[in-house]
């Protein structure tokens, strides 16, 4: 009886009671789903355009953030520093297409996400070498990124507070796939980028390059590593930890669909804003720290009853 | 010319689809055993043993436990590092519920919970292919590590949330796990255990049971309509794979580690097990042992050598070297040769075959 | 003791008399309707071929018999037993054996062990005897290799017996999957275009092994086939569909002369 309670009525008395916390869960909720959208943003990209899944793009995140803060703290001011990253992140979409994706073209999916898994470890081993296995602190300030907090009062005593690097990661988040909506329906690139995703042999025969686009793709994909990099790094620190968060990226893009960018969006915010509040309301009863496994189980439900995705069509299996 | 199968007839389908139907192959892996029991316990030294030896024969038993589920049946699972936690945790409560009874029994007891662990986490498979399989076992992965830290019956509510293996005889009077135990035992333990848990494995994929794990994992579709159920066919995966793993796992802790923290079976592990499972060959047993040999020792031979050829590289650095040189070699695998050593293996066999000349 | 063996009796009917009996069939994938009310019959020991032109239904028709498919109305009647819904192992294990429009082997394996797979259904042992890999297991397993060794001679793949399928040539791989799906001993056995994209000889040889199949081993066929000469020479009667109906059903002679069929395939407007 006193389980039923805790599972079915006293989460929803707290949430009640005290609105502005639970205003104060919804928002950390919605803040961390940002993060994993963007995230699950990266993985779509690639997905879309070749049909790989990208194990490696977390690890992206924490190599992006890394050199940049690397590079800075080698002297190099910090917006030269950025736009270095971005080279660097441009230069690893070239090798990446060149040594890893052109030689294992129409090779076996689970064969492809084995090599990305490579790369992941090939990334950690290169990140770790070159920049050392400590956690580093994010050059906020010095990207010009807002700091500080709003508090904004609710009702007579409650109060929401809102850090501004949150608002800024959201906003620049929503800029971010404003941009790749527009990338991808509305450009030349784009259109030929769904032309891949959807044939790869169609494709070519119309004159597509394959190498091309794919390390365009795989450029983007790093630049939305860098920006998700730089925010999560505001938020806590850059280090090799992050590899694991980002596995959340999975649950999300299995919500959303691997291939839609509003999927990934909204599954990210669904896994983001579940997380949040299971871990609050009902992870007390069982011991707390559920957020570690609590976004797979979600994901995984959903599995058993909608196995296509949110956004996904149901696929008719053909012999 | 060493190595050649002219010659050599077979008269009965039984000799046709022995293990090893190649009188060459026989030779090498006897020889293979005898370098494994007489040599190498003459020679080595108990370092040796207890950290190169010990770790690489249980390392090489997971490995052939997830090769059965990712090799053979075709399911890719990341929960390999749970499903051997599993194992532990359910070894270590069984030796200190029953502390009488002999540990090996208790060892090859846990594989069961690990089994079943693993067929509640595999019944997804049955909707669910590929990656999205892939998201329940690391569902499975971090739901177990949360337990194995959340629930303190499991390491008997010691203080550091450690579970420590008790010294425990069998065989008479010898001394099998914990601190005091010899190496040598140890090892010969082990070695007998892989031994026979690689023939059986050996035996089921020649047979029925591997054949519909294979028809599986190469046309799902067709495989159905040839009569597999794939409701079976893929939980005996999941359930034979995770067992094996569950049995590797507690050997790894009461014949290796000797005590162990939950994060001994984080992620990590799992990925380590998938990599020696990449490099050595998928759906290769002994490919199995190869890419087992080759991960665990890459590191240990880097900071042995490295130094000797005047590099001069803290032990932290070699093992990020290590990281990068595997992560290379997983990719180069992939595209040269998806069949990793295992196939290389083969490719010089048949080298061999006709050496010294260039063709057959 | 003598009820089980009535019940196999009437499960085993003489040749000529209906093994298979589509009935009243529709199928549809959201709003596309693949099959509209379709039904026919298959006798005994008989080549009965499905034509059509592309898209018509025919091997949403095979999937649907072999249960890969869920027909939303309709039923079939399989040896005695009617049913709409079964699971594709369920009628494999009833006797009916295809192989596929597009080559489905199973890449990983030899011609030998890809022979075997189709004996699923003739392998039992146990668990624990096939652990290892003794007594009653190798047995069995000698036993089936000796079978699949029969198809292999009957088929003349000798030489390919240990190649993996991946390497062998198109052809040879439709041969090996007509071996794959004989090594069942089904009592019907459905081929989805046994010759699509074969040469002239290879259509000669994979016919003259259907009728082969037909004639020794008294299989039942139903085959889906382009080859309008090939399917006049090789079935007893045809059915014919067009955009998921049935327009013809007959022997390949009444079937030619039938204007439905003839307005089909020369396209009148619909």
């Amino acid at each position: 009886m006193e389980l039923l309670t805790g599972i079915f009525v006293t989460p929803f008395v707290q949430m009640v009671t005290l609105p502005d916390f639970f205003l104060q869960v919804l928002w950390e909720g919605f803040v961390g789903g940002v993060l994993y959208a963007l995230i699950a943003l990266g993985f779509v990209l690639i997905f879309k355009a070749s049909g790989v899944f990208n194990f490696a793009q977390g690890i992206m995140v924490v190599f992006a953030g890394l050199t940049l803060v690397g590079l800075h703290e080698n002297g190099v001011p910090a917006y030269l520093a950025l736009i270095l990253t971005i080279g660097v992140m441009g230069l690893l979409a070239i090798l990446v297409e060149r040594f890893v994706m052109r030689p294992l073209v129409n090779q076996a999916d689970i064969i492809l996400l084995m090599a990305t898994i490579g790369l992941t470890i090939f990334l950690i081993g290169l990140g770790e070498f070159i920049f050392g296995g400590e956690p580093k602190q994010m050059i906020t300030e010095e990207l010009g990124l807002p700091t500080g907090s709003t508090a904004i009062e609710i009702g007579s005593d409650g109060l929401l507070i809102l850090q501004h690097i949150d608002i800024a990661a959201a906003v620049i988040a929503i800029t971010m796939v404003a941009i790749l909506g527009v990338f991808f329906n509305k450009t030349r690139i784009g259109r030929a980028l769904r032309a891949v995703a959807d044939d790869h042999q169609a494709a070519l025969s119309v004159g597509i390059s394959l190498n091309q686009i794919w390390a365009i793709v795989w450029f983007a994909a790093g630049i939305v590593a860098l920006a998700t990099g730089i925010m999560w790094g505001a938020r806590s620190d850059v280090s090799f930890a992050l590899e694991i968060i980002a596995l959340k990226a999975l649950p999300v893009l299995i919500l959303g669909g691997f291939t839609s960018i509003p999927g990934a969006i909204v599954g990210g915010l669904i896994i983001g804003i579940g997380e949040k509040i299971g871990e609050i309301y009902w992870g007390p009863l069982m011991g707390g720290g559920i957020e570690s496994w609590l976004a797979y189980m979600i994901a995984l439900i959903f599995l058993l009853f909608r196995p296509q995705g949110l956004f996904g069509e149901k696929i008719i299996e053909r012999v | 010319m060493y190595y050649r199968e002219a010659g050599q007839f077979k008269t009965s389908y039984k000799t046709d689809q022995a293990i090893l139907p190649l009188r060459e192959d026989r030779i090498g892996l006897m020889l293979s055993l005898v370098m494994a029991v007489v040599v190498v316990p003459l020679v080595s030294n108990d370092f040796v043993l207890a950290s190169i030896m010990i770790p690489f024969l249980i390392l090489a038993l997971a490995t052939i436990g997830l090769n059965v589920l990712t090799g053979y049946a075709g399911q890719l699972s990341l929960g390999t590092g749970a499903f051997m936690g599993v194992g532990a945790y359910a070894c270590y409560k069984l030796t200190t519920i029953f502390p009488d009874v002999n540990i090996i029994v208790h060892i090859l007891v846990s594989g069961l919970f690990a089994a079943a662990v693993g067929m509640i986490f595999g019944l997804p498979s049955l909707r669910i292919k590929g990656l999205y399989l892939a998201v329940t076992t690391l569902a499975a992965q971090f739901f177990l590590e949360w337990c194995f830290i959340r629930i303190p019956w499991l390491y008997n509510y010691n203080a550091s949330g450690a579970i420590e293996v008790p010294e425990r005889r069998g065989f008479g009077d010898l001394i099998l796990t914990g601190p005091a135990a010899d190496p040598l035992t140890r090892y010969f333990v082990v070695l007998a255990i892989v031994i026979v848990f690689t023939l059986a494995v050996k035996n089921l994929v020649r047979g029925r049971i591997g054949r519909q794990w294979m028809m599986i994992r190469d046309m799902d579709i067709a495989a159905e309509l040839m009569g597999v159920r794939p409701l079976v066919a893929k939980l005996s995966a999941f359930a034979v794979s995770s067992y094996i793993c569950g049995v590797a796992g507690a050997m790894f802790v009461f014949f290796y580690l000797g005590a162990a923290e939950p994060d001994a079976f984080s992620i990590t592990l799992s990925f380590q097990i998938l990599f020696m499972v990449i490099l050595g060959g998928l759906g290769s047993l002994h490919g199995s042992f190869f890419g087992a040999a080759f991960i665990w020792c890459l590191p240990i031979v880097l900071r042995t050598w490295l130094p000797a050829i005047g590099i001069d590289l803290g032990a932290e650095t070699v093992f990020h070297i290590a990281q990068l040189v595997i992560g290379a070699l997983i990719i180069f695998f992939l595209i040269v040769e998806p069949h990793g050593l295992a196939r290389l293996w083969q490719l010089a066999k048949e080298k061999l075959r006709v050496w010294p000349f260039p063709y057959g | 003791m003598s009820a089980v063996q009535d019940q196999a009796h009437t499960s085993q009917p003489a040749p000529g008399e209906v093994l298979l009996e589509v009935d009243n069939i529709s199928l549809s994938f959201g709003g596309v309707k693949a099959i509209r009310d379709v039904s026919f019959d298959i006798r005994i020991g008989e080549v009965r071929a499905i034509i059509g032109p592309n898209g018509a239904g025919k091997t949403s028709m095979l999937n649907v018999i072999n249960g890969f498919y869920h027909p939303q109305e309709g039923t079939i009647t399989f040896a005695g037993k009617t049913r709409r819904n079964v699971r594709p192992y369920e009628a494999a294990a009833s006797g009916i054996a295809r192989t596929f429009q597009n080559v489905a082997l199973f890449k990983g394996m030899s011609t030998l062990d890809n022979i075997i797979s189709g004996r699923t259904l003739h392998m039992k042992t146990g668990f624990l005897w096939q652990l290892i890999h003794w007594g009653p297991a190798e047995r069995e397993e000698i036993a089936n290799r000796r079978k699949a060794e029969e198809i292999i001679d009957f088929l003349e793949i000798q030489h390919i017996r240990k190649t993996p399928v991946g390497r062998l040539p198109y052809g040879l791989q439709k041969r090996v999957e007509l071996g794959r799906a004989l090594a069942a001993e089904p009592k019907l056995l459905l081929l989805d275009e046994p010759m699509a994209g074969m040469n002239r000889e290879e259509k000669e040889d994979m016919s003259r092994f259907i009728l082969d199949v037909n004639s020794q081993f008294g299989t039942t066929i139903a085959l889906i086939e382009h080859d309008m000469g090939v399917v006049m020479d090789l079935s007893d009667r045809v059915v014919v569909l067009d955009y998921g109906r049935k327009i013809g059903d007959g022997t390949p002679s009444e079937v030619r002369g039938n204007q439905d069929v003839i307005d089909a395939y020369l396209g009148v407007s619909h």
